[in-house]
């Protein structure tokens, strides 16, 4: 096995697959390392059918609907990772194992997957603005090129109506929108009759830009609405980071190694040199590189950089969105049959901006509920499942859950610390704390009532507010704050790690703020810069 | 595990007790499989009440409304709940669970439904309250 390359990338998840394809594009040497857990168990045996023919046709439903062990019967629904679907628990499987987390205030999401946490992605795509681009750390003439080269390569469709401001702003590369669900629909077409009073008071409603094809495109099918979304990729409609690396590995230049958990890296005088952990033999290996590029996650990547600065600052700062989602009524549904051709995303968002400035704006991602089983929704009713079952089937075409997402940024109660443990694979652990003030907590409260407010007026009753534990929102972000100082545990905002030639950082590690909207789509954009500095610092 | 004849009992009181139907050889095997893999533990407090409940479809309506508003994570309920997601997960029943139209009966039905579910809830609290006292 080879084991020297001239750039090496540590995951394949939203950020590395897109720094990966950057790299190879460019016609150099590249490896990616990753544990690369894929699903063995359900993809094979999910028809690529519609999903109320799959329910009323398919005898193997159970196998993927409620998983083989029965790990899609959560029963403590507030857990985070319990929005997985069955064939979509590939996605944190290992993690305990490879990368044990601990904490009684923060619970976050993490992956071992090929293609990482981007197997199971809402799709949301957001540009940030000016403003909030700032306040990140990043400069916003460079990111809005970026913007558009990841675009063109992941495929995003949307439209230019009210919200655009806060989701595509100038945006070339664009499909046209997806066909808008009749649930969501009804909200849509309340906020255009209402649409001077609400936008006096800084409310906006708009499409979310998703990364789904409306046309077909190489051998990725345009959405055909068949309500699977949550469960398989069969059509390729949506984009998934293993994608990219799937695409890319017919290229000559760029290799996947697989069962490869990065301990540490050590520079050396021409190189880095890659400490691994293989997850298959437990035997260590060694890769060389030229440059190296970090994208296993922001937590992944302050692992590494801890082991790698032998453990000098065990303490680093994090964000992470608090997040929480509203069941809401809408009347105007009562009685009427779902739709059978739709999907399972959230086509719609409604915006907070009150003082007009595109900062610190909350949001409401707006779904229908359907494809995640009605036995969800029952367990969720005060009322006995018998007589629940009946009503639920009556009403479930009434409700719109609302996620609704604060932006963060960092404190010094919110933080992770590296703790040696002997009895894990790696020899230690990643603890942390995640508290968020008083003022924080009102504030995130008077924004919560104001969009519950807003929901109320176009036509959706707000039920209960249903907080997920921090880590819930799975934007995790600010472990290593941009900076051009040159301080150690700190990333200058090309991407370089301080205190080192060689390494550079892809993911969110450097991001001093996050926005309420899904930061994806710039992490996205970011490593694709990060990939485009590295090869210019040749 | 309880044996296996009890598990098919427990299937067939829970099938009945949900969609007031006899359920298929095939839903109660995914329950014995259900059971033996999920292996949900019970208190003293717990197996009184599931005792109870499948003594009759009755009680086990008005326990499962009781504690529906009292003590909803219930292991007891989670037997019941293993069973709702089963018959959701398979074509013998798609017609229980899919969306349903406006009828003519729609509101009356609604309505109807609704008082006896609280009608339920109110027994079935007394029950609960019953069970709990006699087991502390
Ligand atoms: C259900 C769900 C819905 C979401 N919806 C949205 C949305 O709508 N919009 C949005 O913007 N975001 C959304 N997100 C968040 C989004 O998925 C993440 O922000 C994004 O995937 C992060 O990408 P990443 O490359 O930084 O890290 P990850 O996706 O976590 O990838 C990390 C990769 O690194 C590898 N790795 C980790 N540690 C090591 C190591 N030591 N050695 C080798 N390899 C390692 C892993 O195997 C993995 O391949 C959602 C997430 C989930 C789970």
């Amino acid at each position: 096995m080879q084991l020297k390359y001239d750039y090496i990338i540590v995951g394949s998840g939203a950020t590395g697959a897109i720094a990966a394809h950057a790299l190879v594009e460019a016609g150099v040497n590249v490896a990616v390392l990753d544990v690369g857990v894929e699903d063995e168990k359900y993809k094979e045996i999910i028809p690529n059918k519609d999903f109320i023919s799959i329910r009323k046709e398919d005898d193997n439903q159970k196998k993927y609907f409620l998983g083989n062990d029965f790990e899609g019967i959560p029963w403590q629904t507030s857990k985070v990772g319990s929005q997985l679907t069955p064939p979509r628990n590939f996605l944190t499987q290992l993690s305990k194992k490879f990368i044990p987390f601990e904490s009684d205030s923060f619970s976050p999401m993490e992956s071992m997957a090929k293609g990482g946490l981007g197997g199971g992605w809402g799709l949301g795509c957001y540009e940030f603005s000016k403003p909030e681009l700032d306040a990140i750390g990043l400069k916003e003439s460079e990111m809005l090129k970026a913007y558009e080269a990841v675009a063109s390569h992941i495929g995003i469709s949307g439209d230019k109506d009210d919200a655009a401001p806060y989701t595509l702003r100038d945006l070339k590369n664009v499909m046209p929108v997806s066909d808008l669900e009749q649930n969501l629909n009804g909200i849509f077409s309340s906020y255009k009759n209402q649409k001077n009073s609400l936008n006096k008071k800084g409310i906006y409603v708009g499409r979310t830009p998703l990364a789904v094809l409306t046309k077909d495109r190489e051998n990725r099918r345009a959405i055909q609405y068949k309500d699977m979304d949550l469960w398989s990729d069969k059509d390729k409609s949506g984009y998934r980071s293993w994608m990219t690396i799937e695409q890319l590995s017919s290229n000559s230049n760029f290799t996947y190694h697989k069962n490869c958990l990065v301990i540490k890296f050590r520079e050396q005088e021409n190189g880095v040199d890659v400490i691994v952990k293989r997850t298959d033999t437990n035997e260590e290996q060694i890769f060389t590189c030229k440059k190296l590029i970090l994208s296993p996650g922001v937590l992944g990547t302050a692992r590494i950089v801890i082991r790698s600065f032998d453990y000098k600052k065990e303490q680093l700062p994090v964000i992470c969105n608090p997040y929480c989602y509203i069941p809401c009524f809408q009347w105007r549904m009562l009685g009427k049959e779902i739709e059978q051709r739709k999907t399972g995303f959230g086509q719609l968002m409604l915006f907070l901006d009150e003082d007009k400035t595109n900062f610190d704006v909350g949001l409401a991602a707006l779904y229908s509920y359907r494809s995640l089983l009605l036995f969800k929704l029952i367990k969720e009713s005060p009322l006995n499942y018998s007589d629940s079952r009946i009503l639920m089937q009556y009403m479930q075409s009434s409700f719109t859950i609302a996620g609704v997402h604060h932006p963060e940024k960092s404190s010094a109660t919110k933080f992770i610390r590296m703790k040696q443990n002997v009895e894990t694979f790696t020899g230690d652990i990643l603890t942390g704390q995640y508290i968020l003030s008083d003022q924080e907590l009102q504030t995130n409260e008077n924004r919560e009532k104001k969009i519950k407010s807003a929901l109320k007026t176009l036509g959706c009753q707000p039920i209960k507010t249903i907080y997920t534990p921090h880590g819930g929102s799975i934007h995790y972000a600010g472990t290593l704050p941009f900076s051009d100082n040159g301080e150690k545990f700190s990333i200058h905002p090309n991407g370089k790690l301080a205190g080192t030639k060689n390494v550079f950082v892809a993911d969110g590690s450097g991001f001093n703020y996050l926005p309420a909207k899904g930061l994806t789509f710039t992490l996205m954009a970011n490593a694709y810069n990060v990939a485009k500095n590295v090869l210019k610092n040749e | 595990m309880e044996s296996k004849s009890t598990a098919i009992y427990e299937a067939e009181q829970i099938g009945h007790y949900l969609l007031s139907i006899p359920i298929h050889d095939s839903e109660k095997n995914t329950y014995i499989d259900a059971m033996q893999k999920l292996n949900i533990p019970f208190s003293n407090y717990e197996q009184a009440l599931w005792n109870s409940m499948l003594k009759s479809k009755f009680k086990m309506a008005c326990i499962d409304a009781g504690l529906a508003l009292k003590d909803p994570n219930n292991n007891a309920r989670r037997k019941l709940f293993t069973m709702l997601a089963i018959l959701e997960a398979s074509p013998n029943y798609t017609q229980y669970f899919l969306s349903r139209n406006f009828s003519f009966f729609y509101l009356f039905k609604i309505g109807a439904v609704g008082i006896r579910a609280v009608l339920r809830a109110m027994i079935g609290i007394l029950i609960v309250n019953n069970i709990k006292r006699k087991c502390s």
